[in-house]
């Protein structure tokens, strides 16, 4: 079997996308769920899948219904707009964590200087 | 009672919440955090009057931020028991004094449900509470009859687990999810929901589309 550079690029991207959901659910990192962790293994191996063998389209499109197969410069165009676009909300979404947390130490300042900690005493 | 804290995220309350904390006061709980989320208007200024810890957010983050800044105030207050509560002037405080004896019976959560006088809620809001409670039970694991309540009660040990990253309203749900993950032990109990035309004002900005995005930012925890 012949790969084409758009397949094996898409199965590296794919393989690393499910490592690091498997990785994030073993080492319990971004509130990890067994849901969470299939919803993505679904998707990107059903990437993968369709990258590797083509010819699932070709069923897929009998199954529901639509006859032809789907090209593969608009399935690699789709995959790459996917990407950009899940890393971009992942990115958006970190600086409004980041954002939230900044605020809420600035808010809390306030209550230190009330109730400020009380200092170790340093060994002699 | 000293080590229970209230704590009010409040987004332009003040109109209401010198009245919602005076209500508290009456109900026996004194010790009140309030966080203003960001106000335009003198929400701030008027919590602080009232003798309560008011701490500010300088921009608006969510009510989940404010709900988490509250709880992490607490927490350095040295709280051992805090409830959470809508600064619209919805709840009644009067419902406090059970979630803490549901707390001290053991529950690690307990949940209030907006289901007293249930026939007072609007259709479209219960429709609205109905859609989000099959979101909720679909991406989180578990059945609540009210998953949108704001007015909750944790004990020592969930506030220690606990660990919510949203800042907007899938803050409710993603407490869910803890709960879920957490196992931690909860339960729900009827509470009582007013619905004034200040706080039918407030809902009305919570519409389809505040919905629409709960909904998004829910599956996108989910899938990020």
């Amino acid at each position: 079997m012949s790969l084409h550079l758009y397949q094996i690029v898409i199965a590296i991207i794919a393989i690393f996308m499910i490592y690091q959901g498997i990785d994030n659910y073993i080492k319990g990192k971004h509130h990890p769920t067994i849901l969470k962790l299939l919803v993505r293994v679904v998707v990107w191996g059903g990437m993968a899948a369709v990258a590797l063998f083509p010819m699932i389209t070709v069923t897929l499109a009998k199954i529901i219904g639509i006859e032809g197969n789907l090209n593969a410069v608009i399935l690699t165009g789709f995959i790459l707009v996917f990407l950009m676009i899940f890393k971009l909300l992942s990115a958006i979404e970190r600086v409004e964590s980041q954002l939230s947390d900044v605020v809420r130490n600035d808010a809390l300042k306030n209550l230190e200087t009330r109730n400020p900690k009380p200092k170790t005493r340093r060994k002699e | 009672m000293d080590k229970f804290y209230v704590v009010i995220p409040a987004f332009n309350e003040g109109r209401v919440i010198k009245k919602v904390i005076s209500e508290i006061r009456k109900s026996g709980f004194e010790n009140i955090i309030v966080i203003d989320d960001g106000s335009d208007d003198d929400t701030f200024d008027q919590a602080k009057e009232s003798g309560t810890v008011a701490l500010r957010h300088k921009i608006n983050r969510g009510k989940g931020a404010a709900v988490k800044t509250g709880i992490e105030a607490a927490k350095m207050e040295g709280a051992e028991i805090i409830a959470t509560m809508d600064g619209d002037g919805q709840h009644n405080p009067g419902d406090l004094g059970n979630l803490i004896e549901k707390i001290k019976e053991g529950y690690e959560v307990v949940l209030g449900a907006r289901t007293k006088k249930r026939e007072l809620m609007p259709l479209r809001k219960r429709m609205a509470n109905f859609a989000a409670n099959v979101f909720t039970w679909y991406l989180n694991g578990i059945w609540v009859t009210d998953s949108q309540s704001g007015m909750r009660a944790y004990s020592k040990k969930a506030l220690d687990l606990v660990d919510t990253k949203s800042s907007r309203y899938e803050y409710d749900s993603e407490v869910i999810r803890e709960i879920y993950r957490n196992k931690l032990k909860f339960t729900e109990i009827p509470i009582e929901v007013r619905y004034t035309e200040y706080s039918m004002g407030k809902t009305e900005k919570q519409g389809f589309l505040n919905g629409l995005k709960t909904v998004y930012k829910m599956i996108w925890n989910i899938l990020s």
